[in-house]
């Protein structure tokens, strides 16, 4: 069912698809952050891919030569795979001015390893209308830069195309996780992971098939997670599954999630009208999405985690920050509060990017778990 | 509760600590003027700051590189959070007691200790309690989110002012419309109305300021250097703490003019200058009076800190004088280290090293500072580029468990044995 | 006049000796508690029964952990700038040395004239040196002479991921009592593999520039070079007594105050 997503997943960067729109002659341009309008890129007919670390956790010794120890190890370990060619392919590289790790990857990743494309957008950290404003001419700065780039025109109808595509995997993938909201659900945490690994490394037309697929498979598929503790997982990026099947093996069920690679990502669609010119709907969508914990105010954020909590019937939460993840490490005091007011406990957990669930981590998972169990006789 | 007795006693300490400092440069024979003005200074800062809540002043915290002269134009009292909790921790040597508080509020270890000493000490009443916390994301993402947990601390309103991080004239415009906003926000929550006149007299000071400052750098320039190797930290602080005030200008024109005196007549800050420095970011507070005698022993002097006293081109235009203080904000030297990092940060290096006769650099690799740490090697390719070799130090600007005395000298002669051998 | 460097380190004390025509000896003993007895008794070995006078008859550099303690040597330099002396001497091609000592790393460039051109160094944790290892081999209870052979038949390798030895030894120790446990041969591949990417990432930071040499008492295990080796991509160059290097350089540097006439 997921052998698809697996073998993408599996041996990425360089994948088959990847290797092959090469081979045609097309551009890749690998792209950091929730805050990048995904959708100029492939309108712009390249394929856009997020650049991520190291599957597992790694020897970091390029990452922490050039970035420094005290760099999260996510920033450490894409930085290392960019040193040592892994991301070669690439035509550019687009950033947004979001957190410190990012934006010194991206300085470091311009001076050492250089790339004919390269675009940094200014994201303001508010929602106002004056924030609206900056964050589209960014948007259209970056559109004009890479139309330059390309020497090409990328024109509303394209955008519009781009966006429509792009909101059949966001509502694919909404779908899917409405399998995970059922008292029993039909698909693990950790599978659900592989997907969305998949789903930023993928041209979106062939994983929306995918998924599409395995959606009917999951449909005709009998429940066999039933009368497991419900979790939440939040916090840092995450992509390895096995941290979260590491959690799973304890007898759990991790039923949602609220990470850079999951509900951030694909949870808010661009809305179309008719009138709203296309850049200016994908510019209202990127900022005010699901958001990242650079944004202000940070309730905005904490809503959004407490709704996804009550939707999916969550018993707890567990908080995995990678160490020296600034942004996420601030908010949790006051996140913590907000879901204890809720009657949600919340496990915080230290992790290094890429982490699978040492056995400390499982143990700490284990209490966390039975002290679930109690609370809920 | 916050305990008010253990409130006041906080900022009398650093009132009494300026004090002792003015007393005993009163006592050298070589005692600075200069040096006795900046201590009245911050005498008189935290005295205002005292007395402020007993005489019904209006007192705004702020984080680092913030547009004080905002706070100073509609006479609100400000309290610099970084500079002051920094202080605390040197003259009361109460560290330890200030991290644990912020720990104990749930701030992770690896948030860098100016930010986690700083809301630890509201939690524990050792900084007074602002009536608003004003707060930007310069120049780091800890800066970005320290002030909404300050705010519930504090159980007072905030303001979050919103830096873009680029140059452009459409951030210039937002950057001014998000100051506007934050002056209704003061003038709503203060009573106290915008004075525009006396702002613009400020922005007008502010700009004799930054003159000021690079006639002071030139004068470094000189071989030998007239100023002493920690002497920047108080350029760094009349720029943190007295944007556009009389009083700081009347203390650069001092100091220029001791420096003037010292480089015509050929005295240099140290007795045998043999090693000229440039430095990178803040070195250990706690460690300022052996940084001093080891900078004598050696002949070893900062003369150059790009990224903290080296500004940028431009003048002030006091007519305009809210889109001057959004252009300040990007004259700052540190600003050359936000925004996309591009060669205008690593030219004012390469073009200091050589204006400066610089004959090796150390960068105070301070371990919660991630932004800073990741220009370590790029710095220093850069400077070995031009032959110039860089030491790092890891240390930590306030904690004095992350290095020592012995580990800083080992390091340090090495460095400067290093240096001699070539 | 006889040309003496000695380098007093925490486990060893290496002395040599330069004659006037340029012949070497060289002399290694283990330190004592203190770095003065040490060095005395680490000279009385090298000078043998030869009574010389410490002020007419040679002249003394010191370097190393404990060479401020010392009270009788004329000059004391840092430890780095008599590695570059040593491996310029040794290897005059070489312009990057790795020193892989008892507590700390030392990575330098040397450029054409021997001078460094730039220096780092690990010495807040041991994790990457030579005490490291004593204490992994204590934990795997075997010499540490039999962890190098042991970790030739390694079929896997695990990774110890820590960068502190303090949580690398609690790694260890989980490999030890799992259940399965991990093959010993495969735990001390892993351990020194970790001990090469500490070494590593130092080289890293300064940027990896042949030709490499390896110094210190750590560059005796052939099994260590041989990875580091692997991970550079090319062989390095290892002296025959490559613990000597820093007591070496600071020979040379003796010499070179005699022949200036500064050691009178």
């Amino acid at each position: 069912m997921l052998e698809r997503f697996c073998e993408v997943n599996n041996t990425f960067p360089k994948t088959s698809e990847i290797l092959e729109h090469k081979g045609k002659s097309g551009l890749v341009f690998g792209w950091l952050c929730t805050y990048v309008p995904e959708e100029i890129i492939h309108a712009a007919s390249a394929l856009p891919i997020r650049i991520t670390g190291h599957r597992q956790e790694t020897e970091l010794e390029d990452g922490s030569a050039y970035l420094y120890v005290n760099n999260c190890s996510f920033s450490r370990s894409c930085l290392q795979m960019g040193l040592r060619g892994e991301y070669d392919f690439l035509d550019g590289v687009v950033g947004g001015s979001t957190c410190d790790g990012a934006r010194r990857l991206f300085d470091l990743w311009r001076y050492y390893i250089g790339m004919p494309f390269h675009h940094v957008l200014t994201v303001p950290r508010k929602y106002t209308p004056e924030a609206h404003t900056l964050y589209y001419s960014q948007v259209v700065q970056f559109k004009e830069h890479l139309e330059e780039f390309l020497g090409i025109q990328i024109t509303d109808g394209k955008l519009r195309q781009s966006i429509e595509l792009y909101n059949e995997s966001r509502a694919l993938l909404k779908n899917l996780y409405e399998l995970r909201k059922l008292d029993n659900p039909l698909i693990t945490g950790a599978e659900t992971m592989e997907v969305l690994d998949a789903s930023f490394r993928m041209p979106k037309e062939l994983f929306n098939l995918c998924l599409n697929d395995l959606l009917r498979d999951l449909s005709n598929s009998t429940p066999t997670h039933q009368g497991k503790a419900r979790l939440m997982v939040t916090g840092s990026v995450l992509t390895n599954p096995d941290f979260i099947k590491s959690i799973e093996d304890r007898g759990a069920l991790v039923v949602t999630d609220e990470l850079c690679t999951s509900t951030r990502y694909w949870s808010d669609p661009v809305v179309l009208d008719g009138d709203t010119p296309p850049l200016q709907a994908i510019s209202q969508r990127y900022l005010n999405n699901f958001p990242c914990a650079r944004m202000f105010p940070s309730d905005e954020r904490f809503n959004r985690i407490l709704e996804l909590a009550r939707d999916f019937r969550v018993d707890g939460v567990i908080s995995q920050i990678i160490r020296y993840c600034v942004p996420y490490a601030h908010d949790l005091p006051l996140l913590t509060q907000r879901l204890q007011a809720q009657g949600i406990p919340t496990l915080a957990i230290d992790v290094e990017y890429g982490t699978s669930g040492s056995g400390q981590i499982q143990t700490r998972v284990q209490a966390f778990l039975e002290m679930l169990k109690v609370k809920q006789r | 509760m916050i305990n008010a007795e253990e409130k006041k006693d906080k900022i009398d300490s650093l009132v009494r600590a300026c004090g002792v400092l003015l007393r005993m440069n009163k006592a050298r024979p070589d005692g600075r003027k200069s040096e006795r003005m900046y201590y009245e200074m911050l005498a008189n800062y935290y005295t205002r700051l005292q007395s402020a809540r007993d005489e019904g002043k209006f007192i705004a915290a702020h984080t680092v590189f913030f547009p004080t002269e905002i706070l100073y134009a509609m006479d609100i009292v400000p309290m610099h959070t970084e500079t002051t909790t920094w202080m605390i921790s040197l003259f009361t040597g109460e560290c330890a007691d200030l991290l644990s508080a912020g720990a104990d509020l749930g701030l992770a270890p690896e948030i860098c200790t100016p930010h986690r000493g700083l809301a630890g000490a509201f939690a524990i009443g050792a900084l007074p309690r602002p009536d608003v916390m004003l707060w930007s994301n310069l120049i780091c993402d800890n800066t970005a989110k320290s002030g909404e947990l300050l705010m519930e601390v504090n159980h007072c309103p905030g303001f979050f002012l919103d830096h873009p991080f680029q140059h452009s004239e459409d951030e210039k415009k937002y950057l001014v419309g998000e100051l506007d906003s934050m002056i209704r926000f003061l003038e709503e929550q203060s009573g106290h109305k915008m004075d525009w006149d006396r702002l613009a007299e400020i922005v007008g000071l502010i700009d004799r300021q930054i003159e000021l400052f690079r006639e002071i750098c030139e004068l470094r320039k000189a071989v030998p250097s007239p100023f002493h190797t920690q002497g920047f930290l108080e350029l760094l602080t009349i720029d943190y703490l007295f944007p556009g005030q009389p009083e700081a200008i009347n203390y650069l024109e001092t100091l220029r003019a001791e420096l003037a005196e010292k480089v015509s007549s050929g005295q240099g800050a140290v007795s045998n200058e043999r090693f000229r420095l440039m430095s990178f970011f803040i070195p250990p507070m706690y460690l300022m009076g052996f940084l001093e005698r080891i900078s004598q022993e050696y002949g070893a002097v900062s003369v150059t800190e790009p990224f903290f006293t080296y500004w940028g081109e431009g003048r002030l235009d006091p007519s305009r004088p809210l889109e001057s203080v959004a252009e300040k904000s990007y004259m700052i030297p540190e600003m050359r280290m936000y925004g996309p990092l591009d060669d205008r940060a690593l030219k004012s290096i390469v073009s200091c090293a050589e204006q400066y006769k610089v004959d090796g650099a150390i960068y105070y690799a301070d371990v919660g500072c991630r932004h800073s740490c990741a220009t370590v090697k790029l710095f220093k390719d850069t400077l070995n580029k031009i032959d110039v070799p860089m030491l790092t130090l890891d240390c930590d600007v306030v904690d004095p468990t992350i290095t020592s005395e012995e580990e800083m000298r080992e390091k340090l002669e090495q460095f400067f044995e290093l240096l001699e051998d070539r | 006049m006889k040309a003496l460097g000695i380098d007093i380190g925490s486990l060893t004390t290496k002395v040599v000796i330069m004659d006037d025509d340029g012949t070497l000896s060289l002399n290694v003993t283990p330190s004592g508690d203190e770095p003065e007895s040490s060095a005395r008794a680490a000279l009385k070995g090298a000078l043998g029964q030869i009574e010389l006078n410490l002020d007419h008859d040679l002249y003394l550099v010191s370097t190393g952990m404990g060479s401020k303690s010392v009270s009788f040597t004329h000059q004391q330099k840092a430890i780095t700038t008599c590695l570059a002396r040593g491996v310029y001497y040794l290897f005059p091609s070489a312009r990057m040395a790795i020193d892989i000592g008892a507590e700390s790393c030392n990575v330098i460039k040397v450029n054409e004239r021997g001078r460094i051109n730039d220096w780092v160094n690990h010495d807040k944790c041991a994790a990457g040196t030579g005490v490291f290892l004593q204490q992994m081999a204590k934990i795997m209870q075997m010499p540490l002479e039999d962890m190098s052979r042991l970790s030739l038949n390694a079929h896997s390798v695990p990774d110890i991921t820590s960068t502190c030895a303090v949580f690398a030894e609690s790694e260890v120790i989980s490999h030890v009592h799992r259940d399965p446990p991990t093959p010993k041969e495969d735990i001390v591949a892993g351990i020194y593999s970790s001990v090469v990417s500490r070494i590593m990432t130092l080289c890293k930071r300064t940027g990896i520039e042949k030709d490499v040499a390896v110094v210190g008492g750590v560059a005796l295990n052939s099994v260590l070079v041989n990875i580091l080796e692997n991970e550079l991509g090319f062989k390095v160059l290892v002296p025959d007594t490559p613990q000597i290097a820093a007591a070496l350089g600071a020979a040379i540097i003796a010499r070179e105050t005699i022949e200036k006439g500064l050691g009178t």
